[in-house]
């Protein structure tokens, strides 16, 4: 595969997230909305773990934190570790059907989550902890279409 | 993370990301615009007409309640110089848009659509058409970012309009509750008490609706009791807001410029 092929999907997706991730939402929505840039992050080193790593999930997590706002490295951690497990993970995982990834992702999620509620506590912010397991089953709902749309993108890109 | 949580030495990158993230603002209001441009569409010319007669109605009564108002404000005007007190000032508005919301739930900020180019500063509150919402904390050229009442590190100085009994409102990072803090058990402050702003500590103006006290629960042995307050604004719901200027404002907005 050359190094060109997936620059522009790579950036396409991350933006196509950024702006779902921007979206103003309100009332409940605004806690259940899973993170879709991490999604694509996770998807990217899922199926490409040959080219994309922990330091690209962690450079994501950099540009997540000072494009929304957040203390300069909370996204980094977040998304570091979420990459870890799926860089450790990948080629396990791509013997598996999309349910069980859609699994895998939800239980990620529930970490990832409880990471972001650990830090929030640090810093004295107020965190619901009920909001977790719901966030965890629309983000594995929502990795049912990131995991098919990259995918078939790899796939057409090899 | 701590150098950032703590200090404001990587302010200057936020603002360059923020001026990168812009154009994402105009493709994150797209489904909201459609949803309104459907909404123009489909709905029947009766129902129109309908709405066009009710705001009508709607702004003769205004209008006359406003006469009224301006008849009492000229009276507290000169009650007040009999009093040899200051004049309050009259505020101005200026009308915005919330073009993003925080993507963070535990971070209740929006950005909206006016900037340093409008006259906006640092510090300025911000309404909509219910109550008090927040006020400005980072100002570019097109755009600023106002932190919600809502959020956990965000607290104004209220008092109670049925007796004047002063305390605090603090965010704790849910859109539909807020605390007051420090209200003794004695205080004289109900469930159904409306909280207006106090203008103690020359950020809010006085007399705007902040809330109104939902629930007190006092726990053996503490010495404040809990109260709950539902905030008056829609804060979560809001796509129009209100920019607050006083007449001292619009000088300093200029000069800023």
């Amino acid at each position: 595969m050359s190094g060109e092929n997936l620059t522009g999907p790579v950036i396409l997706s991350l933006v196509i997230a950024t702006v779902f991730q921007l979206i103003p939402a309100s009332g409940v929505w605004l806690y259940w909305r899973p993170n879709f840039l991490l999604l694509v992050v996770i998807a990217w080193i899922l199926f490409t773990p040959e080219r994309f790593g922990i330091g690209f999930a962690g450079m994501v997590g950099l540009m997540a934190d000072t494009l929304f706002h957040t203390t300069l490295g909370h996204y980094v951690l977040v998304f570091a570790v979420c990459g870890t497990i799926a860089y450790l993970l990948s080629r396990w995982l791509m013997y598996l059907s999309i349910f069980h990834r859609a699994f895998l992702i939800f239980v990620m999620i529930i970490g990832a989550e409880s990471i972001q509620a650990m830090l929030f506590s640090v810093w004295g912010v107020p965190v619901n902890l009920r909001h977790i397991p719901i966030v965890a089953v629309f983000a594995a709902l929502s990795w049912l279409v990131v995991d098919l749309l990259i995918s078939r993108l790899k796939i057409r890109r090899l | 993370m701590a150098v950032d949580n703590y200090t404001t030495w990587l302010s200057s990158i936020y603002k360059v990301a923020d001026n990168v993230v812009r154009p994402l603002y105009w493709l994150t209001n797209i489904p909201a615009g459609i949803q309104d441009w459907g909404k123009t569409i489909t709905i029947p010319r009766g129902v129109l007409k309908q709405d066009n007669l009710r705001l009508q109605q709607e702004s003769l009564i205004h209008h006359g309640q406003l006469q009224r108002m301006s008849e009492l404000a000229a009276e507290n005007v000169r009650l007040r110089q009999l009093l040899n007190a200051t004049e309050l000032l009259m505020d101005s508005v200026l009308v915005t848009e919330v073009i993003g919301v925080s993507p963070s739930p535990q971070r209740h900020t929006v950005t909206i659509d006016r900037g340093r180019d409008d006259g906006v500063y640092v510090g300025q509150p911000l309404l909509d058409a219910e109550g008090l919402m927040g006020q400005i904390v980072t100002v570019y050229n097109g755009h600023s970012i106002a932190l919600l009442i809502t959020d956990s590190t965000h607290a104004l100085p209220v008092h109670v309009l049925r007796n004047g009994v002063r305390s605090i409102v603090e965010g704790v990072s849910d859109f539909n509750r807020m605390t007051l803090r420090f209200v003794s058990p004695t205080a004289d402050i109900v469930s159904g008490d409306q909280l207006v702003s106090s203008g103690l500590g020359g950020r809010f103006p006085v007399g705007y609706p902040v809330g109104v006290v939902t629930s007190i629960k006092q726990k053996p042995g503490a010495i404040f009791v809990d109260a709950e307050v539902d905030p008056s604004a829609q804060l979560d719901r809001s796509r129009h807001l209100l920019l607050l200027f006083t007449s001292g404002d619009l000088d300093r907005g200029r000069s800023d410029r």
